[in-house]
């Protein structure tokens, strides 16, 4: 275990950062201004480079020495552009909720930046940072877990106004709750319900609420329908995509469900093992896929229509993903990729458009870190 | 036929009142067949194969009614001591979460190697060497010196095919499995599904598939009963029910499910809640919540009407939901 903290590589694919918009802010007061100034749709609101973030392994009892780390994230890079949905897929320890709680600042990243409008809020702190922290919220998982039992649905609405008064005084925010509840199809009569009394769906609405409060730019939305069944996931999904017209949303929606990723996002990133495999729109990943871990992952989801049962292309991959702690050499899925050679036990592909596809329109033609990326369409029967 | 289950209903007694959740579910199995139960969370899905099991946790559960013909015997009259030889040996269930079904103290190759001990009365050495063959069977790698280690130490696929293997230990007719993917993530549900699907091909087994996943049944079941408050509301061989629901319950369900080839516009949704089953609804069930509702819904409960040979619709207006 001990050599594993040595062979710590540096972070590979340069990081682009000359097209970041950057204002020095000198001061506080340039850093809100900068936060709080407008974005025009289809620009970048929030660009991420080379993003790391690594757990610490200890081992001892009273001195506690680091003997490797769990790279959970490692070397991330995309934008979200203003009023857009960028789906982030993949399998469970690939790091999508890492990158949604450093995106949140709720973790520190080891490296790496988060530019939103131009500031990078891993160096932010105080006003600038509050400032940052009401346009980015967060709708989770479990609606059960994540609203406090004990509180009624108006406090737990209305607790954001306590830390940003500035957007609800005091008096308002009964009204301003109500209205909330109304936005999100929740009876306003309800304000003073408790969660338990409320199902599954309704409570993933309220929620949605408490992250709608702030009137926030961005929501990042991890696994939000993954709890609830397929008759509520269809109206909670509806629901969202409403608020993100009315409201001029941009969302980040991390989720494993691959269908409901394609419905609901206009990009779409793909993640193994802590870094992004494959990223485009949402035709250019799911029509003309070009890395073998996507098109594995694509064809492992079952269709519902049986006349697709033949014609399919399966690919069943073998093995188990590797473990973050210690992640292959070169390339991290040619362990369970079948078309690994020599090369990619060497060297990391870096997430660039394949030679190949250089200057092409195709739709193959979107960043790919595969060192033999090839188009193959494994969605529909043949 | 192997399997029978006729009219079952069963109850639980709650602090709300009496939960009525199987209300006169009929369903057969055949060897060979994959019959995919479908329906969302307290359709009853799940307590229906806890009782045709003989697991159901009694009290607060009670049968009230039905027979599950297995064999050709009732089981729901047999003594508790010969249903526990028909468990294991006569049907097996695979359970969704295989880490809290597998005892986290004792090794994967003892767990495996009771069920011969028990059975079939096999000395544990024995045991321990079929015990090492199932583990091969099932695919998992270095089987030889893994057999000694503990849940903890395979990941989810790997557990799961451990209780595949638990399953397919003592050659049953007949395997129930609830949700056995749902825990795992897509690529390795694919491994196990595929495994399952070998198996039960090889063993000739029936096969009772409890699931929410619409695709998961489309890609493996020969037919489909969709459940919905404790009662099957429609069932069919798996190609019609995908080409022309006859139920408006089925028909929300395939249509409020995104897709994965095409983007489509605003998904469908069911509106409302599934209801509470100490209180369902008089009439059909799925009244309050149906497009094609009318009067006669709201006071007559639909029987399961015959819709061809093969096929049965608890919808009046079945007709109007078949022709779209």
């Amino acid at each position: 275990m001990a050599e594993l903290s040595k062979k710590d590589e540096p972070v590979d694919a340069t990081p682009n950062v000359s097209e970041v918009a950057e204002i020095d802010a000198h001061s506080e007061e340039e850093a809100v201004a900068a936060i709080e100034a407008p974005v025009e749709r289809g620009e970048p609101i929030l660009q991420v480079r080379n993003l790391v973030k690594h757990f610490p392994l200890t081992q001892g009892i009273l001195f506690k020495k680091q003997v490797g780390a769990v790279k959970a994230v490692d070397g991330v890079s995309f934008d979200l552009y203003q009023g857009e949905t960028l789906g982030i897929v993949g399998e469970s320890g690939c790091g999508k909720s890492t990158v949604a709680k450093l995106l949140m600042n709720l973790e520190r990243a080891t490296a790496g930046e988060i530019f939103y409008k131009g500031q990078d809020i891993t160096r932010l702190s105080g006003r600038a940072l509050k400032a940052v922290r009401r346009n980015i919220q967060m709708v989770f998982q479990d609606p059960y877990t994540s609203l406090n039992p004990r509180m009624t649905v108006g406090d737990i609405i209305g607790e954001p106004f306590d830390i940003h008064p500035e957007v609800a005084p005091k008096g308002d925010r009964r009204k301003r709750v109500q209205e909330l509840l109304d936005v999100v199809g929740l009876n306003p009569e309800y304000i003073n319900r408790y969660p338990h009394q409320f199902s599954g769906g309704q409570r993933q609405r309220i929620g949605i609420a408490r992250g709608l409060a702030l009137n926030p730019e961005i929501i990042i939305c991890d696994e939000p329908v993954s709890a609830l069944d397929v008759s509520v996931q269809a109206q909670v999904i509806n629901l969202m995509e409403r608020l993100q017209d009315e409201f001029n949303l941009s969302y980040i929606f991390i989720a494993h469900d691959l269908s409901i990723v394609r419905h609901i996002s206009d990009r779409v990133g793909v993640m193994y093992l802590g870094k992004v495999a494959e990223i485009g729109t949402d035709v250019q990943i799911y029509d003309h896929p070009t890395h073998p871990y996507t098109q594995a992952l694509l064809s492992a989801v079952p269709v519902p229509d049986p006349e697709s049962r033949e014609g399919r292309e399966r690919i069943i991959l073998t093995g188990d993903v590797p473990s973050p702690a210690n992640p292959p050499s070169g390339c991290r899925f040619r362990t369970r990729c079948w078309k690994a050679q020599d090369k990619c036990a060497t060297e990391v592909p870096l997430l660039a458009v394949p030679e190949r596809f250089k200057g092409s329109d195709s739709p193959a033609a979107h960043e790919s870190a595969c060192h033999f990326a090839e188009e193959k369409d494994v969605v529909h029967a043949a | 036929m192997l399997l029978e289950v006729r009219d079952l209903h069963v109850e639980f007694r709650t602090r709300d009142g009496v939960a009525r959740a199987v209300n006169g579910v009929s369903y057969q199995v055949d060897a060979g067949e994959t019959l995919a139960i479908l329906g969302e969370s307290g359709s009853g899905k799940s307590v229906t194969a806890q009782a045709v099991m003989g697991i159901l946790d009694m009290p607060p559960g009670r049968i009230t009614g039905g027979e599950v013909i297995f064999q050709g015997r009732d089981l729901l009259k047999l003594k508790e001591a010969e249903r526990r030889k028909v468990r294991g040996a006569g049907m097996a269930m695979i359970f969704q979460d295989a880490l809290s079904s597998l005892n986290p103290v004792i090794p994967v190759g003892d767990q495996l190697g009771e069920m011969f001990v028990v059975h079939r009365g096999m000395s544990w050495r024995d045991a321990r060497a079929r015990a090492v063959e199932l583990m091969d069977r099932v695919r998992i790698p270095a089987a030889r010196e893994r057999v000694r280690q503990y849940p903890h130490q395979f990941s989810g696929g790997m557990r799961q095919r451990i209780m595949i293997a638990m399953a397919i230990a003592l050659e049953p007719a007949l395997i129930i499995a609830d949700e056995p993917t749902t825990a795992l993530d897509v690529t390795v549900q694919a491994q196990v599904m595929d495994l399952l699907a070998e198996l039960q091909r090889e063993y000739r087994m029936g096969l009772v598939l409890i699931t929410h996943d619409l695709g998961v049944v489309a890609d493996v079941a020969d037919r489909i009963a969709v459940m919905y408050a404790g009662r099957i509301v429609e069932s069919a061989p798996v190609y019609d029910i995908y080409k022309a629901p006859a139920h408006p319950y089925t028909r929300g369900l395939l249509d409020s499910v995104p897709r994965l080839d095409q983007k489509g516009q605003e998904l469908y949704a069911i509106k409302g809640l599934p209801p509470n089953l100490t209180r369902i609804p008089p009439g059909c069930a799925f009244h309050p919540r149906c497009p094609l509702a009318r009067g006669l819904c709201r006071v007559d409960e639909p029987s399961l009407f015959e819709v061809s040979a093969t096929r049965g619709s608890a919808c009046h207006f079945w007709r109007e939901c078949l022709d779209g």
